[in-house]
């Protein structure tokens, strides 16, 4: 199975005088349990336009409960554009501009799906990254 | 005000055909109050663990990491959710795994409930100024 591996480095040298911030930490990414291998991975950019409202990013398709993870970049230069991040009714936090997101997903039900959605005005470039453990592929139409 | 800089670097050599070799950064402006790195012996009881306090129209930037450990240092492979005050589930971290993000649009703080016994886990969080 093939290892993916996630790290992240926190710092900052003026947070608190004579104290700099330097938090790391690394993981392998597992799929629910201890196997290794989210070898489910979609990646990729797009466009949200601030009149559209929210877009499921992705829905909840797949075994409940497991383990998934996302991230999420705004590409906006624009301080004043930010991207509202939630799933299904649940708003998390606004991602502002050139910020990043690394949560994990656990579709805990059918009514789980990644929502994102633009403000305040104009369009934002954004790319993302979604690894699963399960994806149950949409039915024929 | 300060300057955060966040990093996330995702590898891999074998995933893909292509081998995975991305990192993003950011500089983010912070202020008071924040969190530099804490720890939290994590109970079954949300309620109990609130990491962050109640957003009132701010951003936070939060980090939390489980340790892989209790609170008595013994390895433990349970899970440990993360939650909106009134037991609202983000998601759910497993033994060694971190998450990033900014919390904010509502007026809820953010807390922790292990999934069994506790969970020792490492948090921090900053003010988006």
């Amino acid at each position: 199975m093939a290892t993916t591996t996630a790290t992240v480095s926190i710092t900052s040298a003026d947070l608190v005088p004579g104290m700099p911030v330097s938090i790391n930490a690394s993981s392998t990414l597992y799929q629910t349990g201890t196997t290794t291998g989210l070898e489910l991975v979609e990646m990729g950019r797009g466009t949200l336009t601030e009149a559209s409202g929210a877009d499921a990013l992705a829905d909840a398709l797949g075994t409940a409960d497991t383990t998934n993870w996302v991230y999420i970049c705004n590409k906006s230069t624009n301080v004043e554009q930010y991207m509202i991040i939630g799933i299904h009714e649940t708003v998390l936090g606004y991602l502002g501009s050139e910020e990043w997101m690394w949560i994990p997903w656990n579709m805990g039900d059918s009514d789980a799906e990644i929502n994102i959605e633009a403000e305040a005005s104009g369009d934002i470039d954004y790319e993302y990254a979604i690894y699963r453990s399960t994806n149950t592929l949409p039915a024929k139409t | 005000m300060a300057t955060l800089t966040p990093t996330l670097t995702l590898t891999s050599t074998d995933a893909t055909t292509d081998q995975l070799s991305f990192s993003v950064t950011d500089t983010l402006s912070v202020t008071a109050p924040h969190i530099g790195l804490a720890k939290i012996a994590a109970t079954t009881t949300g309620a109990n663990n609130i990491i962050q306090p109640a957003t009132d129209g701010q951003t936070y930037y939060v980090y939390v990491h489980h340790t892989g450990v209790d609170a008595s240092g013994s390895a433990v492979t349970t899970t440990l959710n993360i939650e909106l005050t009134g037991d609202v589930i983000i998601g759910k971290l497993a033994a060694g795994e971190f998450m990033f993000m900014p919390v904010g649009g509502h007026s809820l703080g953010v807390q922790l409930q292990a999934s069994s016994g506790t969970i020792v886990a490492e948090y921090a969080y900053f003010t988006k100024a």
